[in-house]
């Protein structure tokens, strides 16, 4: 494969809160590759927004206190504030979850989607807008020329997700993080904007690191996909063989959470057992075992690392680690 | 469970219905401003304002043409003319021409009441927006700070002030305004607190704004509702402790005229010559009342939902 285009070594984000310290992210690597698109998965308050907003160096209050995040062979943590600037909205751009206040009430949206080519090309407005004009064009904005002199609250929350998209695409940037673009829109809208990640994917080339708690959105759209639990990636893995056979017993255990068209329509759900951890009072061991249906006398004793299981697959699991399927009522 | 791409739906005939809305794009600043014009005792209130204002830029032009008189020329012929003829508001003990001095001295008055709401909000401003977006041991520094300014009882440090400094229009406004500042202070650090949870600042930071710009092109325009009404309701009050600082001797010092204490002055002559007294008390009244409705109105404008 060729060089990765963003490469997480051992990312460690933290908040200090009045009752501790909390591992929002806790020893997280992956790789990004150019073109393609990573799915990262978890339940609410896994990290996977806050290692997002690591990349981007915008965790405040959060301070990363360990690792590297190396993007072209440069790495940003150790980059200024100034350095940084250059690389939000010009290299790796960003989206957000709740598009009805992810734009300023206050300007038009074809100011607000040019904003990044005069912040970073310097252009004047007339070009700047027209540049946006374009590129509201390009995301399925009709009669973009005079959809950007409305202002946000004329438009709809899948519409407003495109102008955000739109914004983000202006600077052609290298990586995209669409941090849960979908979870605030309908079924029908979420499908829309889901179509549109994929055609700028394959139309510009942009990487997108696609974050979400919807397993559905990531079996249509990653190539690999990565699961977070507690901070931590448990496993990793080509979306394909993941679905197909989980080599961690929390991805296992999601996967029958969650109904699915070609089960059988009398089985029932399995909902997971008990609540996610606290990330400032973690279990022993794997933070996963008090939920999982496969411990054993290891589990809470040993933090198992994320090592290679099968020819595509990592997981951080001692059992299947050790070469046990994961089967069972 | 995501069907096949469907990029070729991107141009969905249901957007285009969309477009064909005529009505032209509404600003909230031109949606607040029609119902602004929409209530006609606070428009009154504002043009009324507005008229004394012009009044008092124009006081030189006034005494010219109007009233033939400056502000401090002494006839001691003429002491407590009452009003009529060529003294319209009459005279006072020196023969002083009421009306000029009316004039003059809400060309100070007002000047200081506007002078001391803006530095009052950009000085709350700057340190609430800082403390709201920065948050954490800023937040904590500067707002304690605030809260020791608003913890002085301002009578004294008027009094003290206005030993230490002379009282001129200037120099007062940046009296009254070094405690006024302080609530301006909260009530934007309020406002930046709940405006910067929205996504679209973590945005306009994720595009690599600097925090400057952040805060001035995209926290300000935000806030910027909650400082008018600030500045409208603030004129009134200001013209009332100004009124009282001249009352005791602290404010503006005569022979310079102010409304407050043309009042004061008035005070001694009040059984023989009450006109004296009620004409810049009325001044006074009719002022921060048109403040204070004015600075309703627009708080009505600005936010629809305390309007039921």
């Amino acid at each position: 494969m060729t060089e990765p285009l963003l490469e997480v070594k051992d990312l460690h984000t933290v908040f200090n809160t009045k009752e501790g310290v909390v591992k929002a992210v806790d020893g997280v690597s992956f790789e990004l590759y150019p073109g393609e698109t990573l799915g990262i998965v978890g339940e609410s308050g896994c990290g996977k927004s806050v290692t997002a907003l690591s990349i981007m160096r915008l965790q405040r209050p959060g301070k990363i206190v360990g690792g590297k995040v190396l993007f072209k062979g440069h790495d940003l943590v150790k980059n200024t504030e100034d350095e940084m600037r250059e690389v939000r909205g010009k290299e790796i751009a960003m989206i957000f979850q709740d598009p009805m206040t992810s734009l300023n009430p206050v300007y038009r949206t074809g100011w607000q989607v040019a904003e990044p080519l005069r912040l970073h090309h310097g252009w004047d407005g007339k070009k700047s807008l027209a540049s946006a004009v374009s590129m509201l064009t390009r995301v399925g904005i009709p009669s973009a020329a005079h959809r950007a002199r409305d202002y946000p609250h004329q438009f709809s929350g899948g519409m407003r997700q495109r102008v955000m998209i739109a914004m983000g695409l202006t600077t052609t940037p290298a990586v995209l993080i669409a941090d849960d673009p979908t979870t605030a829109l309908d079924v029908t809208i979420q499908a829309q904007i889901l179509d549109l990640l994929r055609h700028v994917n394959r139309e510009f080339g942009t990487a997108t690191m696609l974050i979400t708690h919807n397993l559905g959105v990531v079996a249509g759209m990653c190539q690999r996909i990565i699961v977070m639990y507690a901070g931590k990636i448990v496993e990793a893995g080509p979306t394909t063989d993941v679905f197909a056979h989980p080599k961690h017993p929390y991805t296992w255990s999601l996967l029958r959470s969650i109904p699915r068209l070609d089960a059988d329509r009398h089985e029932p759900l399995k909902p997971i057992e008990g609540l996610p951890p606290s990330l400032i009072d973690l279990p022993s061991g794997c933070a996963f075992h008090p939920r999982c249906a496969f411990r054993v006398d290891r589990c809470p004793r040993d933090v198992p690392q994320l090592q290679t299981v099968n020819d595509t697959q990592q997981a951080a699991c001692w059992v299947t680690q050790a070469g046990t399927e994961l089967k069972g009522a | 469970m995501i069907g096949p791409s469907r990029v070729a739906e991107l141009d969905m005939p249901g957007a285009a219905i969309e477009t064909t809305t005529s009505r032209p794009a509404q600003s909230y600043w031109n949606e607040s401003w029609e119902r602004l014009r929409h209530n006609p005792i606070g428009m009154a209130a504002g043009v009324l304002i507005l008229i004394f204002g012009v009044v008092a830029i124009l006081a030189p032009l006034f005494s010219a043409v109007l009233t033939h008189f400056q502000p401090q020329s002494v006839d001691l012929l003429a002491t407590f003319k009452p009003p009529g003829g060529a003294h319209m508001l009459g005279t006072d003990e020196l023969g002083r021409d009421t009306l000029t001095r009316l004039i003059w001295g809400g060309r100070v008055t007002l000047g200081v009441a506007f002078l001391t709401v803006g530095i009052a909000l950009s000085a709350g401003t700057a340190v609430g927006m800082a403390a709201g977006y920065y948050g954490g041991w800023a937040d904590d520094a500067l707002m304690r700070f605030v809260d020791m300014v608003l913890a002085i009882p301002a009578i004294f440090l008027f009094i003290l002030m206005s030993i230490l400094i002379h009282p001129t229009p200037v120099t007062l406004a940046l009296i009254i305004a070094s405690v006024g500042w302080g609530n301006v202070a909260r009530l934007v650090r309020g406002e930046v607190l709940s405006v910067k949870q929205r996504d679209f600042i973590m945005a306009t930071r994720s595009i690599g704004a600097r925090d400057v710009r952040v805060m001035i092109r995209h926290l300000l325009p935000n806030v910027l509702p909650v400082l008018i009404v600030a500045a409208s309701l603030g004129v009134g009050q200001i013209i009332l402790i100004e009124a009282a600082l001249d009352f005791l001797g602290l404010g503006i010092q005569p022979p310079t005229a102010s409304w407050g204490n043309m009042l004061t002055n008035a005070e001694s002559y009040f059984y023989h010559s009450a006109w004296l007294v009620y004409f810049p008390g009325v001044m006074i009244f009719v002022t921060v009342l048109c403040s204070n409705i004015f600075g309703n109105a627009v708080r009505d404008a600005f936010d629809p939902r305390l309007k039921s």
